[in-house]
């Protein structure tokens, strides 16, 4: 490596007079000793180093700029998003879709109890005939195992339309013979039966073995056993006769309200299309103007602005639907009294208790919900007589609304909410799950490999956490959703594992088997931090401690933990920081249910799907018009995971610092 | 400085898109199975130079799509609305509807469950959340697990219309990106209950349960309470190969797909 | 007395047990993690190979990497003999066998074929992300370890490449999609009407319109870069600092310039540490699926990006399918069954092989560095 030969290509630069004040590590020594005649960038302070210099620095700004553009466009989308969600919300009063929720939430309690007392009256009855139950669902479960195994041969015999020509009827020889071997093979280790007798099982297998291909009907056990449940279920209902009159007349009760609510429904929506299509028109005629302003041709520009013209909207008549809406109060309230005096009134007729304890807890359940029903009934004519549709709406209400709302629904018929709570409560839940897995692995790893492990070890186990964290994160998730939610509902439903909070479970992808894959995705993270917190400690305290007499392990959990404990620390954040930002996992695995998870569930709630901040985004970016309300939403829910993020991290460099201090 | 120049430099490279691609954005319903096939036999016809580029995220991705001239042709499960033909127009593009074939939204439950039909006033309970558990109806006993589209769907939309009355769905509601992960998740829970495109009702492990006594099968199309028009919309002056397609779809030989993936032809 | 012999312990010493219990307890953790990575790595290969290898030579499916992806059409015909093909070769079976019936067919999207387009398009986007991330990122690092000196500026620098690193990946995509996709310039005679500002440029009637390059391959890359870019800084910032400061000494006593001795003196040395890192940071974008979902990605596409374009370029705006989005498809789109699975699990195979080859790789190079480059 020639550097003298360098100089003959430096042809943008003449040779330097060496003047001896040239140190090396002085900044750019060559314009200090450059003769001042040579080129005439350089007379002007100039020089192509400088250039290269700023060049470099204008690089390494980048970053900055960077930085600076991702906050300027998400608040650029995001901030518009307030306002509209406010112009949204008020359209929702003055329209009086508002009113309208005020019955339609006691409409909804009243439905919820009626499904409460509908399920603990089958789960009575279907308690009483479950052995019944269980006889009907084995021959049908065996049954429909069978028919699946044959299904593709027999579909082709019946396909082929019988008595063609001669080399058709060999073929169905052929295919007959063909379905006789797939029948066999379906009969060869049929389904276990526990609850059906030796003789009937055995007469349920005789009858698929001679049942004809053609055949459509049940076999006469299956029908039987259909019918002796229907029987049973017949039988045990009789007791209940009263509780099921109940029912049905608290059912009753509500229809009225239903009706009503149905009619100021329609009402409301039109008046709320009428708002909707005058904003449309006035955006309309601004584009239009838009264009106009820009039109050179004055003829083209007269017709634009003719059409603005046109679409100059009327001011929609909200008034007149608004008074008919309002007229309905006293009607309204009357609803309400009369709901409120029957279901007082079933309230006493309801059984105190039923036998089965799957209906018991479901009838204690309605029965504790119905004082809270009665008392919404209660406060609705004052809260119906309060609502004014004048009432204005301030911006505060739809970033508080933004912020604390529980439902977030886009894209209905009726009104969209955007309410965080249910994506954050979904994201943090997730973590949890991630982390409570994580972080004793990812430290418990770091500490032995780092302490324990022989070096042979040591070169094992890093390349293979190393090579965890290189794994794409799409691919853990399709690991998920084809492998992982399948087995996980396969031991949720093993009869010794009932104990477990949640088991069986209803989703396979929930938030433990989200939170899962990502344990596996930020134990890399934690470990390799955690890792080299603890090389981070110098070594004379390990020597110190071991001098002094104690034991490896002593030295380890006395001495080497509480003097990395700032990197630990620091590694859990970070790990933090990944599981709450890490996207297709959760929109793979998470299940996609944009719902507050039910905490009265206790631990079972692990195990229920939801949605995530992350997932949100992903799911809905591309499908949104651009623009919209919907659209600048999602951004301002980008924001938030941008200011949360950047503030885990802050936080865990701030121990890191700590820990170089 | 350096850096705006090397923008503009680069960004002076970037010209409008190629002119034989027909790209085509929207539903799910008919992006992820009709139209691909559709393009497969446009292409063995005779058009071996047209580049398709099919992305099927929702019908309502179709008109802002149109509206920018990302796509020439929007695909959709559901009539447009009239602001979405309004935002067109004041991009100076005129939609212009093309019903394509019929389709059934049918309901769906898995194999094992003991149902064997269902009726309107049932599919509405279940669909709005106030029919909560399968024995209510005479199932076997199982906390319903509801799957729907995603809320930028036609069907979506269409099923609030055309089966809920308008009402909301409840929270308990899962919202699945497609067709064909609605009718997989209901053939993996036996307490699952979703809606499909006639199209994906045969999926293994499900079974679609008539309503009201009407079998969701082609030939009910016009007593089906669920049934609605698919459409393709495009500009009303479509660029050549967008014309081509059109045309072809709506001829005999499209029909006849149309028919087999498993939609009904007009 | 004094007895020695009672100063040494006899037996096991104390907390023996705890000791090994606490061992075992954590080695037990260790080798979990282990086992689980291991069985993960195992079931992708046991259910994937099947697609990308066989029994012949040259014992790949040289089909399956190679061709474009198609529906896959499943069918019984009139001998009862199952066929699965390729809608292309479909329709061929379909007019070679005229007047025949088919039955019991079902079709899967994205299931037949091979992988082709999503390969070339994860290639396309990977090379152009690094190569623009390898030109800011070097440059930036040689101005923080050649040129720079305490400054706000350069606090301001650490703290934007700190803030960026931990900036999670969909609001990357957010930031690209609403950056790049919508709002960068271009000169164009036809601006968009959705443009932020146009500036007429008086030539050509053209204008300088900011109305983004839509989701197009180049959106793509500069999100990917952006995205990439601390990691890039980071790594080749170490690289130089390794250069041993004697090196730069020497150039600069013999009248070298400051650039001169960079380029002549520093970078030869410490490229090979540079470009070793960035394989690492080719392994992140090569499986990242958030910020190209919106940029850059589409499900379905006949033909590859550089086919049917009018002139080279147009490639740039091109959008491309890529390998983790079309994992995505493939787990969210479409049903899991028999005939699936080959689409499915075989993707996955040939991912987690590219990612494990980048990976181990840079972990062979990073090791062979160190032993061989010694100051």
């Amino acid at each position: 490596m020639g550097i003298v030969g360098s100089f003959s290509d430096a042809h943008f630069l003449a040779k330097p007079d060496q003047s001896p004040s040239t140190s090396p590590g002085t900044m750019a020594p060559e314009e200090r000793s450059l003769p001042a005649t040579r080129h005439r960038f350089q007379r002007q302070g100039f020089s192509y180093e400088r250039l290269i210099k700023f060049f470099f620095a204008s690089n390494a700004g980048l970053t900055i700029v960077i930085l600076i553009l991702i906050i300027v466009f998400l608040l650029k989308e995001g901030l518009g998003f307030f306002p509209g969600y406010r112009r949204e919300l008020e359209t929702y009063r003055i329209a009086g879709l508002e009113f309208v929720d005020i019955s339609r939430k006691n409409l909804t309690s009243h439905e919820q109890l009626t499904s409460l007392l509908n399920r603990a009256y089958f789960a009575e009855i279907n308690g009483k005939s479950v052995r019944e139950m269980r006889r009907t669902q084995e021959a049908s479960a065996l049954f429909n195992a069978f028919t699946d195994q044959i299904a593709p041969t027999r579909d082709l015999i019946l396909n082929n339309p019988q008595g063609e020509t001669d080399g058709n009827s060999g073929m169905l020889a052929s295919l007959r013979a063909n379905f006789e071997i797939q029948r066999a093979k379906a009969l060869d280790s049929p389904l276990p039966t526990p609850h059906l007798t030796a003789d009937e099982r055995k007469h349920l297998i005789e009858s698929l073995r001679t049942r004809p291909a053609e055949a459509t009907d049940d076999p006469p056990l299956v029908a039987a056993l259909a019918g002796e449940f229907a029987a049973a279920q017949q039988k045990n209902s009789e007791p209940l006769q009263a509780y099921r009159a109940t029912i049905d007349v608290f059912e009753a009760a509500g229809s009225d309200l239903g009706s009503a609510i149905m009619e100021m429904t329609e009402l409301v929506t039109a008046t709320k299309e009428k708002l909707q299509s005058a904003d449309i028109l006035e955006k309309d005629r601004r584009t239009l103007l838009a264009a106009a302003s820009n039109e050179k041709n004055p003829a083209e520009r007269e017709k634009l602005l003719a059409e603005a013209q046109a679409a100059l909207a009327e001011k929609p008549d909200i008034e007149t639907p608004m008074q008919a809406l309002l007229e309905r109060r006293p009607d309204n309230i009357r609803l309400h009294a009369e709901l409120r005096l029957a279901s007082a009134e079933i309230f006493k007729q309801i059984p105190l208790s039923l036998s089965e304890s799957d209906a018991n807890r479901l009838l204690n359940a309605a029965r504790s919900a119905w004082p809270v029903f009665l008392a919404g009934l209660d406060a609705a004519p004052e809260k119906i007589n309060a609502w004014k549709h004048t009432d204005p709406v301030p911006l505060s209400d739809a970033i508080i609304s933004f912020l604390t709302g529980r439902d977030w629904i886009t894209g209905g018929e009726w009104q969209d909410f955007y309410g965080i709570l249910p994506l954050a409560i979904g994201s943090l839940m997730i973590a949890i799950v991630a982390l409570v897995i994580a972080i004793p692995v990812g430290i418990g790893s770091a500490i032995y490999v780092n302490q324990f492990a022989a070096r042979r070890e040591q070169s094992l186990v890093k390349p293979v956490i190393e090579f965890i964290q290189a794994i794409p994160s799409v691919v853990l998730g399709f690991i998920g959703i084809l492998v992982f939610g399948t087995v996980l509902r396969e031991i949720s439903v093993m009869d010794s594992l009932q104990w477990v909070p949640g088991f069986p479970i209803e989703e396979r992808l929930n938030i433990f088997t989200a939170g899962c894959l990502l344990a596996l995705m930020s134990i890399p993270t934690i470990f390799s931090l955690a890792e080299d917190a603890l090389n981070n400690v110098p070594s004379a305290y390990a020597e110190a401690s071991e001098a002094l007499g104690a034991s490896k392990v002593q030295t380890t959990f006395r001495v080497m933990i509480p003097a990395a404990f700032s990197g630990m620390l620091a590694a859990i954040l970070l790990g933090f920081g990944r599981v709450i930002g890490e996207t297709m996992v959760v929109l793979l695995v998470a299940g996609n249910r944009i719902k507050i998870p039910d905490f009265t569930a206790g631990l079972g709630v692990f195990f229920q799907p939801t949605h995530t901040l992350t997932g949100i985004i992903a799911q809905e970016l591309g499908e949104v018009p651009l623009g919209s309300v919907h659209y600048r939403a999602l951004f301002v829910v980008g924001i938030l995971l941008f200011v949360v993020v950047l503030g885990i991290n802050a936080t865990a460099h701030h121990f890191v610092n700590r820990v170089k201090k | 400085m350096k850096i705006v120049t090397t923008l503009i430099a680069s960004a002076a490279l970037i010209t409008v898109a190629g002119a034989q691609t027909l790209s085509m954005k929207g539903s799910d319903t008919l992006g992820a199975k009709l139209v691909p096939q559709l393009a497969e036999a446009f292409k063995a016809a005779g058009n071996k130079g047209v580049k398709f580029e099919i992305a099927a995220e929702g019908s309502t991705t179709a008109f802002p799509a149109l509206a920018n001239g990302t796509a020439q042709i929007g695909m959709s499960s559901r009539k447009v609305k009239d602001d979405e033909r309004t935002f067109c127009k004041t991009k100076g593009v005129y939609i212009k509807e093309h019903a394509i074939c019929h389709d059934m939204l049918t309901v769906i439950v898995n194999k094992n469950s003991p149902l064997t039909s269902l009726t309107k006033a049932q599919v509405a309970k279940i669909f709005t959340g106030q029919i909560k558990d399968w024995s209510e109806i005479g199932g076997a006993p199982g906390k319903i697990s509801i799957y729907t589209r995603n809320t930028s769907s036609g069907t979506y939309k269409d099923w609030q219309k055309l089966a809920m009355g308008g009402r909301d769905y409840p929270s308990s509601s899962l919202k699945m990106a497609g067709n064909e992960q609605i009718a997989q998740e209901v053939a993996k829970n036996k307490n699952g209950i979703g809606y499909v495109g006639l199209a994906y009702s045969k999926t293994p492990g499900t079974k679609a349960l008539p309503i009201d006594g009407v079998e969701p099968v082609a030939a009910n199309a016009k007593k089906y309470a669920y049934a609605r028009l698919c459409y393709l919309y495009a500009p009303d002056k479509p660029t050549a190969e967008a014309a081509a397609f059109l045309d072809f779809v709506k001829s005999p030989a499209g029909q006849s797909i149309v028919q087999k993936v498993g939609f009904i032809p007009n | 007395m004094f007895d020695p012999e009672k100063l040494i312990r006899k037996g096991l010493p104390k907390g023996y047990f705890k000791d090994i219990l606490v061992r075992s307890l954590l080695g037990g953790i260790t080798y979990l993690i282990v086992l689980i990575a291991v069985l993960l790595f195992a079931k992708i290969i046991i259910d994937g190979a099947p697609a990308i290898f066989t029994s012949k030579f040259p014992f790949v499916d040289i089909e399956f990497l190679t061709a474009k992806n198609e529906t896959l059409h499943v069918f019984d015909d009139a001998n009862g003999t199952r066929h699965q093909l390729p809608a292309s070769k479909y329709s061929e079976y379909v007019s070679t066998h005229q007047g025949e019936n088919i039955y019991n067919e079902q079709t899967f999207s994205y299931s037949g074929g091979g992988i082709a387009g999503p390969i070339a398009g994860t290639a396309l986007l990977t090379v152009g992300s690094i190569i623009l991330a390898l030109f800011f990122g070097v440059s930036a690092a040689i101005y923080l370890a050649e040129y720079a000196k305490q400054s706000p500026f350069i606090h301001a620098v650490r703290l934007a490449i700190l803030n960026l690193a931990g900036i999670p990946s969909i609001v990357f995509g957010l930031f690209g999609f609403s950056v790049f996709v919508l709002a960068v310039p271009v000169i164009t005679s036809t601006p968009s009407d959705r443009t932020l500002l146009a500036i007429p440029l008086f030539i050509n009637d053209w204008v300088l319109s900011f109305q983004g390059w839509n989701s197009s391959l180049i959106a793509g890359c500069a999100t990917l870069a952006c995205m990439i870019l601390p990691v890039i800084i980071t790594a080749s910032e170490e690289s130089l600092r390794a250069v041993p400061q004697g090196f730069r000494d020497a150039s600069l006593a013999m009248g070298g310039t400051r650039w001169q001795t960079i380029r002549k003196c520093v970078l030869p040395y410490s490229l090979p540490g540079i470009l070793t890192s960035s394989l690492l940071a080719i392994t992140r974008v090569a499986g990242e699926t958030a910020p190209i979902m919106f940029t850059a990605a589409v499900a379905a596409k006949d033909d590859f990006p550089w086919q049917g374009l009018g002139n080279p370029f147009d490639i740039l705006s091109s959008q491309v399918q890529a390998l983790p989005y079309h994992i995505y498809t493939l787990a969210a789109r479409i049903p899991n069954s028999e005939y699936t699975q080959r689409a499915q699990y075989g993707s996955v195979l040939v991912f987690l092989i590219l990612v494990a080859v980048l990976s181990f790789g840079s972990m062979v190079l990073r090791a062979k560095m160190r032993s061989k480059l010694k100051w």
